[in-house]
């Protein structure tokens, strides 16, 4: 479980995050929603250490994040995964090394204990057999699911995902979204989902948290979202005709 | 500990391949930074090598000279007294009677023998071959020149005291004259007499001094004075000695002065009509000589690897940005400062060492061409090699340092922000 408590963030006297407390609980998959420019993304560095708080505390099961100074939040990071927007794998290795970069990191584990861990992954996101192709060689979708493999290498406790499906063609986007909430439910792992597409929503969001302008304006689950009368949420939620048919 | 150990050894191979792998992406960028280096090496290497070549041969010739052997000449080999040139020309050249005298009279020589030349032609039947260097050696000359026979022996005590019609021929004569026979035992014709083939010198290449066996005949000094008097000045006699062991040359140059004096009876205030000339001095020029080569290769190298080292900088930073987001990935993923360090570090050396490297090939190739065509010995020795590769890893290391450092330094915020 991770709990943010009142937690504030300004760049140049100018609040990106106003105030925020929330708890994301664990094999729940948790998405953050927004319009572009609401601090989703701050909210999310804060979270993983990348940015500081100005006020506020993180923690972790029952570890203050905040508190910790760099050392001793590698206790931490080691169970922290994290799938950056666009894959961003290592174009310069193989999809085996990619996902075995992590273990190399943080774990002392052996080639060998390494090369089968990241064939349990790559197993896990259906893509036994693609284990020597080079990132170039892979479809959009495929460089998500190694990303993913990659970020459930070192079995995390915790699972950050930026925007996993930006870029996707709609059924592979689902299949993605899907793959992540069973990898979530499977694994026991406290998830944190960075969107903005409804669609996502929809599919797997257990625990939806809408920021407008850094405030936390509503938290609910996805079937809450379509019967809520808070007007901001609504013009996030219905701003697609798709939607606002779907609402009639 | 251990651990830590083999923790850091698993992390350097990490950022080996990822240096590796960008070094193959970058191939054009790659290549001309490390043409800096790859001179630099190229042009330390060499000059230390045509050094080194030069001074074992030098060194190699005056040992066959004998290296603490002293020659009794009427001309000195160095002119650092303030005698006129002339003067040394009034000079008596030493003769064959004043041998016997300095054998007799010397307590500090070993051994000593008489040359004198001439140029003469040298037939075997229908052969023959023009202007060839005709020494007469004394008995002894075996002992105080370093030579080896590639076939048959030296002259007995008989042959020499005698002044029989015996001859042994430098290796390249006796190719010449006698291309597809073994000359031993054969007579061939000199001074329109029969001289039997007795031995054949081992070939023995360019020497420092041209006072190679290979082209050249030795006969009796007794034989060659049946024909010319050998005590004449155009013969260019002189004495060699050598002496006892232990003695040092100091001792032996003042023995010897002190016979020649007496032996030309030379009044007290009368200047030596006669040059003692050392073998070992002859090295003293060439030292400072190969210093000052020595000098201009690392002058010449060196600007070429500062070219270099800052091309690799450059490159390095250059590489550094491209690699933000990507450090940032690594970081967030867990790399630690050192990985991402030694990460650019090792690829800075990786860098220069193949620049080096192909610098050495490249000596390498030249030192082949160099002993083909030239037929000298002349070679790329184990230790210039490893010279070559420690400059290259140190120019690595230094030039290097800086970016690498600032990589590892990287905040990930600001590099992970193009990514995240
Ligand atoms: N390091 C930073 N320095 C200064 N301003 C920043 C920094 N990071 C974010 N911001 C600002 O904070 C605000 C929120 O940015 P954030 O990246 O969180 O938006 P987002 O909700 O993720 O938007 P999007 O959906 O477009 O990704 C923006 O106005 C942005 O300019
Ligand atoms: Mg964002």
């Amino acid at each position: 479980m991770i709990r943010v408590e009142n937690v504030w963030k300004s760049f140049d006297e100018q609040p990106v995050l106003k105030d925020i407390s929330l708890t994301f609980e664990r094999g729940k998959t948790n998405l953050i929603i927004g319009k572009s420019g609401s601090g989703k993304n701050v909210l999310m560095k804060c979270l993983v250490g990348l940015l500081e708080a100005d006020r506020g505390r993180i923690v972790y099961g029952d570890l203050d994040f905040s508190a910790m100074g760099y050392r001793q939040r590698r206790v931490i990071r080691k169970e922290l995964g994290m799938l950056f927007q666009g894959a961003a794998l290592f174009d310069s290795m193989s999809v085996t090394d990619n996902v075995m970069f992590p273990l190399s990191m943080f774990t002392t584990m052996s080639r060998k204990e390494k090369e089968m861990r990241a064939a349990f992954c790559l197993e896990r996101v259906n893509l036994h057999g693609a284990d020597h192709l080079q990132p170039s060689e892979l479809s959009g979708g495929m460089k998500k699911r190694v990303a993913i493999a990659r970020a459930i290498s070192i079995s995390p406790k915790y699972l950050f995902c930026d925007e996993p499906n930006s870029g996707l063609d709609p059924p592979t986007a689902i299949l993605i979204d899907k793959l992540i909430s069973e990898i979530t439910e499977e694994f026991n792992i406290t998830t944190v989902v960075n969107t903005h597409d409804m669609n996502s929503v929809m599919e797997i969001g257990d625990k939806v948290v809408y920021i407008y302008l850094g405030e936390l304006w509503w938290v609910g689950s996805r079937h809450e979202i379509l019967h809520t009368g808070n007007k901001e949420l609504n013009d996030f939620v219905y701003a697609t005709e798709l939607m606002r048919t779907l609402k009639k | 500990m251990l651990h830590t150990l083999i923790l850091i050894a698993k992390l350097i191979r990490e950022s080996a391949l990822f240096a590796l792998t960008s070094i193959v992406a970058n191939k054009l960028r790659t290549v001309l930074t490390l043409l800096g280096i790859t001179i630099g090496i190229f042009a330390i290497i060499s000059v230390f090598s045509v050094v080194d070549s030069l001074e074992r041969q030098i060194r190699e010739s005056i040992s066959a000279l004998g290296d603490n052997v002293v020659y009794i000449k009427k001309w000195p080999w160095t002119f650092d007294t303030d005698l006129q040139w002339w003067q040394y020309a009034n000079r008596p050249s030493p003769r064959l009677r004043e041998l016997e005298e300095v054998q007799r009279r010397t307590g500090s020589v070993e051994a000593a023998a008489f040359l004198a030349s001439t140029r003469r032609r040298v037939e075997y039947l229908t052969t023959s071959v023009e202007s060839v260097s005709i020494a007469g050696v004394s008995a002894d000359y075996d002992q105080v020149r370093n030579f080896s026979l590639h076939s048959g022996r030296y002259f007995s005590q008989t042959e020499s005291s005698a002044g029989r019609n015996a001859i042994i021929l430098g290796y390249d004569l006796a190719e010449n004259l006698f291309p597809n026979t073994d000359p031993i035992g054969r007579s061939v014709k000199l001074f329109g007499h029969n001289m039997t083939v007795i031995g054949v010198f081992e070939k023995e290449g360019l020497g420092g001094f041209g006072d190679t066996h290979d082209d050249s005949a030795v006969i009796p000094i007794q034989t060659l004075a049946q024909f010319i008097n050998v005590d004449q000045d155009r013969y260019g006699p002189f004495i060699m000695a050598k002496p006892h062991p232990g003695i040092t040359n100091a001792e032996l140059i003042d023995d010897l002065t002190g016979v020649m004096r007496s032996i030309r009876r030379l009044p007290p205030v009368a200047e030596n009509n006669f040059s003692l000339n050392e073998t070992s001095l002859l090295t003293e020029g060439f030292d400072e000589l190969f210093a000052i080569i020595t000098l201009a290769g690392w002058i010449i190298g060196g600007f070429s690897i500062l070219v270099g080292g800052f091309g690799i900088a450059n490159i390095m930073f250059v590489s550094v940005r491209e690699r933000t987001s990507i450090i940032g990935i690594q970081k967030a993923l867990g790399a630690k400062n050192y990985f991402i360090l030694w990460q650019f570090l090792f690829e800075a050396v990786l860098l220069s060492l193949i620049g080096g490297i192909v610098g050495l090939l490249l000596v390498f190739g030249g030192t082949a061409i160099v002993v083909s065509v030239f037929e000298i010995d002349f070679l790329l020795s184990a230790s210039n090699i490893l010279l070559g590769v420690n400059v290259s890893i140190v120019i690595g290391l230094v030039a290097g340092f800086l970016p690498s450092w600032s990589a590892s330094r990287m905040d990930p915020v600001v590099a992970i922000r193009s990514t995240a």
